[in-house]
């Protein structure tokens, strides 16, 4: 095929029709990966939040609450649930925000300053979480303590103790738990979050190299 | 230790990208889409660059993975290929060692070339960058008699393209 061939000639003749790519781009563009890390941040943020609301919703815990004869209380802990849903979707929110910039940002100056500010942003979300549970673990206890039908008997253990053996074994082993909780869900995060935000470091230090 | 490889992939693919630019002329018809694919290729290179060993060349491995990527990006999008401008993508053969006949000729195979599907096109860009059969077959996974084969067949159908 006469045509075909005379293509392949002006084919192989045509080097200089394409603007060169520089190495640095080139570096950029192996580095663009960032978007993919923080794509998966958000993905996974939005199934946690999904798993916090399905559990929330299937383990009921009106029915606990109201045996204890705590209605005056439940308004307080509808608002602190609302509020939370509230923060926990503004994470969301910026999580989202952050992929959409990370994903069209084009200078490495850019590129770095927002990897930055989702570190920030995944660091604050998982302290928040922490804290969060720390909260309501805490608010949980107390109701318990003051007003679970159930807890009579130590109640009473404990007004009957005359140098506060019994009230300091139960802050111990509900401080003991607690701690014990808290950890088990910081090892949770760090490992769902750690291992993206690792990458996301490496590509932060490489873009570091390459713009020096 | 991957600073280097880093270092040596960046290099390598610097030298080589005429390939990788000729492949997403192939098979995009704007320099966006150009562009896109570009970065696409690169990074799966980048991905299956600890995996080249340096048994071939690095032309030859990069073939393989450039048309890959670009055969599976093709696939996802479904971009229809008749749309594609004129102009747009003509410009580079207008050289002056061709007359005007020729040139015309040039042009309207290339656009015949541009109506194939994905994997005609990467049978015929490894045919114009002057690969042997053996060659072919082995970028493209595929028996020597079937390139050949299929060739033969790609050229029937860029005869009746040019001649309907």
């Amino acid at each position: 095929m006469e045509e075909l061939d005379l293509l392949k000639k002006a084919w192989q003749s045509d080097n200089q029709s394409f603007e060169q790519v520089s190495e640095k781009e080139i570096y950029k563009m192996i580095h663009k990966n960032s978007s993919s890390s923080v794509k998966w941040i958000l993905i996974i943020s939005v199934l946690e939040f999904l798993l916090w609301v399905t559990i929330s919703i299937a383990f009921n815990t009106d029915e606990y609450i109201k045996s204890m004869h705590v209605e005056n209380f439940m308004i307080y802990l509808k608002i602190l649930n609302y509020i939370n849903y509230a923060v926990i979707l503004w994470f969301l929110y910026s999580f989202y925000t952050n992929y959409i910039k990370i994903s069209t940002t084009t200078s490495t100056k850019k590129l770095m300053q927002d990897i930055l500010r989702t570190r920030k942003t995944v660091q604050n979300y998982v302290w928040y979480n922490l804290g969060m549970m720390f909260v309501s673990m805490i608010l949980g206890f107390i109701m318990a303590f003051y007003c679970s039908p159930k807890l009579e008997l130590i109640k009473d253990k404990i007004a009957h103790d005359e140098n506060y053996g019994t009230i300091i074994k139960i802050v111990c082993l509900l401080s003991f738990f607690t701690i014990i909780f808290l950890v088990l869900f910081w090892l949770f995060y760090k490992l769902l979050y750690g291992f993206l935000l690792r990458r996301l470091n490496n590509n932060y230090k490489e873009l570091k190299k390459i713009d020096l | 230790m991957s600073e280097t490889l880093e270092q040596s992939f960046v290099k390598q693919l610097k030298q080589n990208q005429n390939i990788v630019h000729k492949i997403c002329r192939l098979y995009t018809t704007d320099s966006d889409a150009h562009n896109d694919l570009f970065q696409e290729i690169t990074i799966q290179l980048w991905k299956a660059f600890p995996k080249f060993r340096g048994e071939s060349k690095f032309s030859t491995w990069a073939y393989r993975v450039a048309l890959n990527t670009a055969i599976t990006l093709y696939r996802k999008n479904k971009r229809s290929v008749s749309t594609v401008s004129y102009e747009a993508q003509q410009h580079f053969f207008v050289q002056d060692e061709y007359n005007l006949e020729e040139e015309e000729r040039i042009k309207l195979m290339y656009q015949a070339v541009q109506q194939l599907n994905d994997i005609e096109k990467a049978l015929v860009f490894m045919y114009l960058e002057d690969k042997d059969y053996t060659e072919i077959a082995e970028t493209l996974g595929i028996s020597e008699v079937n390139a050949r084969v299929k060739m033969n067949r790609i050229k029937g159908k860029l005869i009746k393209i040019l001649n309907p």
